[in-house]
């Protein structure tokens, strides 16, 4: 190259961005111009200084709460496909009125029509009122029952049933739960206090 | 990119995510006509102006340099880059990047930028052009006078290596 090369020629060149004819040309022509090739050197050198010191990219500190957050804000903006509106069609105001129209006739033909005939229920059959059967659990044993409706009360008598002995001690038929079944969450140490209606 | 434009750390995630939404809203207007990442830069770019210009209208209209500066660095900010180096050179370069990174906020942030995405992110100036929406002139001249300033701020550290 016998003339020097444009700024722009010549910085893409200092940054090692030129390719091919231009490239060369400028090569050849920096071959008798050591300054320009310690310029280009020493611009190597910074770029491979910055590059060392400066990392080119990151990572985020939480990255999936990054791209997480990144997806949650991209579907929150994105808009929700709206339904297409139909073109007005004559079917869009039709069919109410027709609708109205078909109500009200039915109620008309409603009022013009016989009341249903009331239907005689005095041959109907009745229910036959049944005994109530009391059944006892052992044999020998008769049962007798009395209703009365204006004590609305019912008495079974039972008839043949040995005496209960009176040292039977009912607690013994009585299921008391373990002190650990009680509650094992509440305090042993203060007894519950009741009030006396609730005993 | 947005981590070394921004020194706080919680707001440079943020408008990292809010890049990445905007990318995916703007997906379909995208036609190739630049590579992606040159586009994407771009979304970056704009977010982060558009960020400052914000911050910039709260402040009563004052410029607030602190947005872009870096000499506060927050103390929960990641200095050592991920890599396998040695110990030495990890913590060499851990140093080494506190102080380019207080150097690049003296830097205008427009200088800043094309640094960072010339000698950072490895961008060339045609791209560096339509990331910034700029002429390739002006980024060649941005970049220029922005190499010169940050060599004179780190001149010891430079001229050490």
């Amino acid at each position: 190259m016998n003339t020097n090369p444009d700024e722009a020629t010549l910085a893409l060149w200092l940054d090692d961005e030129l390719a091919g004819a231009d490239h060369a040309a400028v090569e050849a022509w920096a071959l008798t111009r050591p300054e320009q090739l310690a310029a280009r050197g020493e611009i190597r050198g910074w770029r491979a200084t910055m590059a060392a010191a400066i990392p080119p990219s990151e990572e985020p500190p939480y990255p999936d709460f990054f791209n997480s957050r990144v997806l949650q804000a991209i579907r929150e903006q994105t808009p929700v496909a709206v339904p297409q509106v139909k073109s007005f069609s004559w079917k869009s105001w039709c069919m109410p009125v027709a609708a109205c129209v078909g109500m009200a006739l039915t109620f008309w033909v409603g009022t013009k029509t016989k009341a249903t005939p009331e239907y005689d229920v005095a041959g109907a059959p009745k229910a036959i009122p049944v005994e109530p059967v009391v059944y006892t659990p052992e044999n020998g044993v008769n049962a007798e029952w009395f209703a009365s409706q204006e004590a609305s009360a019912t008495v079974i008598v039972l008839k043949g049933v040995a005496a209960i002995p009176d040292a039977t001690d009912f607690s013994e038929t009585v299921y008391l739960p373990a002190e650990r079944e009680i509650d094992s969450t509440a305090s042993t140490e203060v007894e519950p206090t009741l009030e006396k209606g609730q005993q | 990119m947005i981590r070394n434009m921004i020194h706080q750390e919680a707001d440079a995630w943020d408008l990292s995510q809010e890049v990445f939404i905007k990318a995916w809203h703007a997906l379909p207007k995208f036609e190739a006509k630049a590579k992606f990442s040159t586009w994407l830069y771009r979304i970056a770019h704009n977010t982060v102006y558009d960020w400052a210009r914000k911050r910039k209208i709260e402040s009563s209209g004052e410029f607030n340099d602190e947005i872009f500066e870096r000499e506060r660095i927050d103390s929960a900010s990641f200095t050592t880059p991920s890599g396998g180096e040695s110990p030495d050179a990890t913590m060499a370069n851990a140093e080494l990047r506190v102080k380019i990174q207080i150097a690049l906020g003296k830097l205008s942030p427009d200088h800043r930028e094309v640094v960072l995405l010339k000698d950072v992110q490895g961008l060339s100036y045609k791209e560096i052009a339509e990331a910034m929406s700029s002429t390739l002139g002006t980024v060649m001249s941005r970049l220029f006078y922005a190499r010169q300033k940050l060599q004179a701020l780190l001149k010891d550290e430079y001229e050490s290596r």
